[in-house]
């Protein structure tokens, strides 16, 4: 990643995005199907800044007390069908027979001002770095693509390109949300436009390879543990490499399938960056590259967002404060924001359900989780964490068309976000019973389990 | 011996006809590479009282003292490969008699530390890190001494993070602006380098990131990595590769100790670049440029030359010894204040950060005084009080003054730290004296009480288990799976009563070993604040609290008798053993003790040979503590002792090939 993209790289980009229909199902899908393997199950995560609204979730006809404050015992479910979605949400409509609208899921662990950072998607204390994996992580290690998990996002300011602050690969091990859709393109189907990326990526070869050779150098020169102790640095070296020719066994179909460098990576605006993400995550998806994205649009800390050409040209702090912009209140804000990612998300769910898989699609096999790092709001109290639930995982998950008022904080059938992650890794069939670290708030609770209502 | 013992009381249960716990003893087969883990699994289990059960005949001591020293023997004193298993070889064996000869140290890789890896960073002039760097390593999450050479290596996440950083760090190194010249000059893609100006930046790159030039053969590899790039790409691009390989190799990440100097009777010496590098890491994070040069005129040869070095390291301003510190916050674990969360209390301030750098600088204080140093630290009288060191801006001098200080409009009546201390105002004079008969040493120092407390309480189990490790040399097993360990909620008692949980006969077989250790420290609160008596429910008064109505009040408390008395049981030196009326008595016993002196000295040795001691490194440690206490209880003199050692300087595992280079590392 080293110079700017060129004009003739993208002229050449778009020549290859002209010429490609962007729809194809891919050869290699069709014969796992054929062989009667269970085709790939995908997740993508959507992570947004400044909290999300349980009042945003709630469809047409369901209430909750004037204080906001939960005290039900048991799941409270209404059916979506035949009720409106609130208008924050209104872009999924199309989608609402496959949605999941969860409410009452706790993560007081991760309670901080502002974001819960590693902890959102992690469940453990926001201020302590990484504890441990987070779930996007864990998801795509249970079910790895060519690279297991790949992170996408955006920033305030074009030029911060990586955000460390969403996804752990493990303890002490940040892994990157690419913030550049610019720099994320050429890292994902940099193989396949020629130019300098395509130099970056085979110096990349060569640098694997090279220090493939010269962990080998340095492990003829011991023995024992020492040598097993070089193993691990080796077939990291040999890992890396060889998602490089896999990635270069699957030239045809990244070529068709690339994203178009048009306006949106041409004008580094907040809305088209995002978009440009939304679309390099779909042709992540769609060709292989990875089964498991995370896409980012702010989040960690007080990474807020303006966007200007939605009306808000202020980042989130200030309508998280009550403070409105001529012609919106602080909750017209919220909801113009949130509107624009549904249609983002409504966008990706559109391109993923025209890919064929099997009888359905790759829809059919997908999840999008939608949620913030700050979960309920600005200044969140996490006794609730509202998700947004879209697709069932191949028939894992039920989703169709539910609002789910899970029992209050502190009363006893109440579950947390670490049981909805375990779900998670119950429906990849990486079945775990403990995620994170415990609430300590819910000592007298079995924090342990899924969330068996969503399960299939 | 040996056989007899395991037929008496052994196979019954763990012979042919029953393997309770699927462990049977006799089929061993006699060869000890075979029967090690078995072997270290009995001598525990001897040693810790677990086995036999307490229904069955006790062995006689002298034949149990006999089976752990054979069991020792027996498997070449290995010690368990985790930094808390250290004391698993018993300290008579260490002590006992004099010593013959000294051990050398496997050869070994030692990957870098975390502050290793900032200091690597800093060698190649990166001292701000440059956005978007991020820390690629980590340590045991466990307390204690963490950083072993062998527990880590580089995995594939680690892997990606050093891909992004050398591609980072190698952009900021070809910049233009603040660009390393050697590389600048390469950046333009229409003038190809030449073959000299290519093999000076791989001299550049090497001598920043590795403090050496490389050899012709690193050379040629280097410039073939180029070629191949330059084959499909520009030679821009293929400079940085290169330049990024330099910084991903493997005697950059890990510290090579594989012994490549002179042989000594079938070990060898550290080569002097192994040696500059091992030393200036043993007590810092970056390497000193002083020793490398050292190292490369040759002038690091000898143990004498290296000891040189230590002195002059250890009494330079300058070089900046981390690794001092570093070693006394893994010892007492005081550190571990900033992690036990606690509801803010009403009364008084509660700042674990000010604590634990008050105690930073008392170490630092008793260290720098150099005499008696392990005495000092356990039994001083003096304390550092909410101190911080700031400019006076009529002076312009650097001046004590208070850490934390109240705001005086916000402050409902809260007592500032100074009263966590026992103090009612900020001593100008610092380190302070603290009131008399009140608390000791580190020990007794707010910070390491906080450590060593839960959220709501004090923690007599983990402060005894601490004296019983980091003291007494001795060892407790971990907490059997299946127990849930829990002190009785009962708000009306003490928690010496509540913690009689305890002493059931079979929590108490391991209980014993702790927890008389800790209940001294009933003396402090658990916010570390010197208190005579402790503030429980009054269960009766509570019950009367009501209004006309009968509805409760609020609870009411009352003042119990405190009770600070334990027993020092089971130490290894007949002396120690008996009762101790409170903390400050114990602690001055223990700090007169021999045993416990040379225990610290076995940590030394741990922290700064990054493993645990074998029998073999008796004489290591026993001239160490001589080194130690004929210099008055120096610890810079324990210090120069353990880095000249022959565990130090020569590794028993000679390089499998010479031909190779290894990891090209010459």
């Amino acid at each position: 990643m080293n110079v700017a993209l060129t004009r003739r790289d993208i002229l050449k980009n778009v020549a290859f995005g002209a010429g490609a229909s962007f729809f194809t199902p891919l050869l290699g899908q069709l014969a796992a199907h054929a062989a009667g393997q269970a085709p790939r199950q995908r997740v993508v995560f959507v992570v947004q800044s400044n909290g999300m609204s349980p009042r945003h979730l709630m469809p047409s006809g369901v209430e909750r007390p004037k204080s906001g404050k939960m005290s039900n015992d048991r799941l409270e479910e209404v059916t979506l069908k035949d009720r409106e979605l609130h208008a924050a949400l209104e872009p999924l409509t199309p989608f609402k027979d496959r949605l999941a609208l969860v409410q009452g899921l706790s993560g007081r662990i991760a309670l901080s001002d502002h974001s819960a950072n590693l902890g959102a998607l992690g469940c453990y204390p926001a201020n302590k770095g990484a504890l441990a994996q987070t779930i996007d992580v864990a998801l795509g290690e249970a079910n790895p693509g060519i690279i297991p998990h790949v992170g996408l996002g955006i920033l305030e300011r074009p030029e911060q390109t990586l955000n460390y602050q969403i996804s752990a690969a493990g303890p002490g091990k940040v892994a990157p949300i690419q913030c550049s859709p610019e720099l994320a393109f050429k890292s994902l189907f940099g193989s396949v436009t020629g130019g300098a990326s395509r130099q970056a990526f085979d110096r990349r070869t060569n640098l694997l390879d090279f220090m493939a050779e010269d962990v080998k150098r340095a492990q003829a020169a011991v023995a024992g543990e020492e040598k097993q102790k070089l193993d691990s640095y080796l077939e990291a070296f040999e890992a890396l490499r060889d998602r490089q020719a896999k990635i270069d066994a699957i030239q045809n179909d990244l070529r068709k399938n690339a994203p178009k460098l048009d306006d949106k990576f041409k004008k580094p605006t907040e809305c088209n960056r995002l978009e440009a993400q939304f679309e390099i995550a779909a042709a992540a998806l769609i060709t292989g590259l990875t089964n498991v994205v995370t896409l980012s649009s702010g989040g960690g800390g007080q990474q807020y967002i303006a966007f200007p050409e939605l009306g808000i040209p202020v980042g989130g702090h200030h309508y998280g404060h009550g403070g409105g912009v001529p012609g919106k209140t602080y909750e017209d804000c919220f909801v113009t924001v949130r509107q624009f990612h549904c249609k983002m998300i409504a966008k990706l769910a559109q391109t993923l359900a025209t890919v064929k898989e099997g009888d359905g699609t790759l829809l059919d096999n997908t999840l999008i989780v939608y949620l913030s790092d700050s979960g309920d709001g600005h200044h969140p109290q996490l006794h609730e964490w509202p998700v947004v639930l879209l697709g069932n995982l191949g028939g894992k998950l039920k989703t169709a068309g539910r609002y789910l008022q899970f029992p209050a904080y502190g009363s006893k059938n109440h579950r947390t976000m670490a049981n909805f992650y375990c779900t998670l890794l119950h429906a990849v069939g990486k079945p775990r019973d403990k995620f994170g670290v415990n609430d300590p708030g819910l000592k007298d609770l079995d924090q342990t389990g899924v969330v068996a209502e969503l399960l299939a | 011996m040996f056989k007899p013992f395991l037929t008496a009381h052994c196979v019954r249960c763990h012979g042919p006809e029953k393997q309770s716990g699927d462990f049977r003893v006799d089929d061993l087969t006699g060869d000890p590479a075979k029967d090690a883990d078995r072997l270290l699994a009995i001598r525990e289990q001897i040693r810790a009282g677990l086995m036999p059960p307490g229904r069955e005949t006790r062995p006689d001591p002298a034949d149990v003292r006999a089976i752990i020293a054979w069991t020792t023997v027996r498997t070449g004193g290995l010690a368990g490969r985790q930094p808390g298993q250290g004391n698993l070889i018993p300290h008579e064996l260490l002590f006992g008699k004099p010593a013959p000869t000294a051990a050398a140290t496997p050869g070994r890789l030692w990957r870098l530390s975390p502050d290793g890896y900032l200091g690597f960073l800093s060698d190649l002039g990166k001292n701000k890190a440059l956005p978007g760097i991020v820390q690629p390593f980590t340590l045991e999450p466990e307390r204690g001494i963490k950083d072993f050479a062998g527990l880590y290596t580089i995995d594939e996440p680690s892997t990606e993070i050093l891909l992004r950083n050398a591609e980072l760090i190698v952009e900021g190194q070809t910049a233009r602006q603040n660009g390393v010249r050697e590389f600048v000059v390469l950046m333009d893609p229409a003038s190809p380098p030449t073959r000299a100006q290519l093999e000076a930046a791989v001299a550049q790159q090497f001598k920043m990131a590795l403090g050496r030039t490389p050899g012709a053969d690193d050379v040629t590899r280097f410039l073939g990595l180029y070629e191949r790039c330059l084959k499909v790409s520009d030679s821009p691009g293929a400079v940085k590769t290169m330049l990024q390989a330099v910084l991903l190799r493997t005697d950059a990440m890990f510290r090579s100790e594989l012994g490549k100097g002179t042989d000594a009777g079938g070990r060898r010496l550290l080569a002097p670049d192994e040696l500059a590098a091992a030393l200036s890491l043993a007590l810092g994070d970056r390497r000193e440029a002083g020793i490398m040069l050292a190292a490369q005129k040759g002038e690091l040869a000898t143990r004498e030359q290296a000891a040189v070095h230590v002195r002059r390291l250890l009494d330079d301003p300058k070089f900046d010894k981390t690794r001092i510190l570093k070693f006394f916050r893994e010892y007492f674990d005081y550190a571990n204040a900033l992690t036990v969360f606690k509801d803010k209390p009403k009364t008084f301030v509660h700042e674990p950060r000010q604590l634990v750098a008050d105690t930073d600088r008392l170490v630092l204080h008793i260290v720098a005084a150099d005499k008696d140093v392990f005495r000092q630290l356990l039994t001083t009288e003096v304390s550092f009080v909410n101190y911080a060191v700031g400019k006076n801006k009529q002076t312009n001098q650097d001046e004590g003054k208070p850490g934390v200080v109240l705001n005086p409009n916000n402050n409902k009546g809260q007592q500032g730290i100074e009263e966590t201390y026992g103090l009612d105002r900020w001593p100008a004079e610092q380190p302070a004296k603290l009131p008399d008969n009140s608390r000791l040493g580190i020990l007794m120092q707010p910070s390491w009480l906080v450590a060593y407390s839960t959220n709501f309480d004090n923690d007599p189990v983990r402060r005894g288990r601490w004296v019983r490790d980091r003291l007494l040399g001795g060892s407790v097993p971990e907490l059997p799976i299946g127990v849930a360990a829990q002190v009785p909620n009962d708000p009306h008692r003490t928690f010496r009563e509540r913690l009689t949980v305890t002493r059931d006969a079979r929590c108490w077989k391991c209980h014993s070993k702790m927890d008389e250790l800790g209940l001294p420290f009933e003396q402090f609160d658990h916010f570390g604040r010197f208190r005579t008596t402790e503030t429980v429910l009054d269960l009766e008064a509570t019950e009367k609290n009501v209004d006309k109505k009968g509805k409760s009040l609020g609870p009411v408390t009352r003042e119990a008798v405190l009770n600070t008395a334990g027993t020092i049981a089971d130490s290894g030196d007949a002396k120690l053993d008996g009762p101790v009326k409170d903390p400050r008595a114990m602690i001055r016993k223990l700090a007169d003790s021999e045993r416990c002196r040379q225990v610290f000295v076995r940590h030394a040795f741990r922290f700064y040979l990054g493993r645990n001691e074998t029998l073999a490194d008796a004489k290591t440690l026993q001239d160490a503590d001589r080194a130690y206490v004929e210099s008055g209880g120096s610890f810079k003199a324990l210090l120069v002792s353990l880095l000249t050692s022959d565990a130090f300087l020569y590794r028993s595992v000679p390089v499998a090939s010479t031909t190779t280079t290894p990891g090209g590392s010459r």
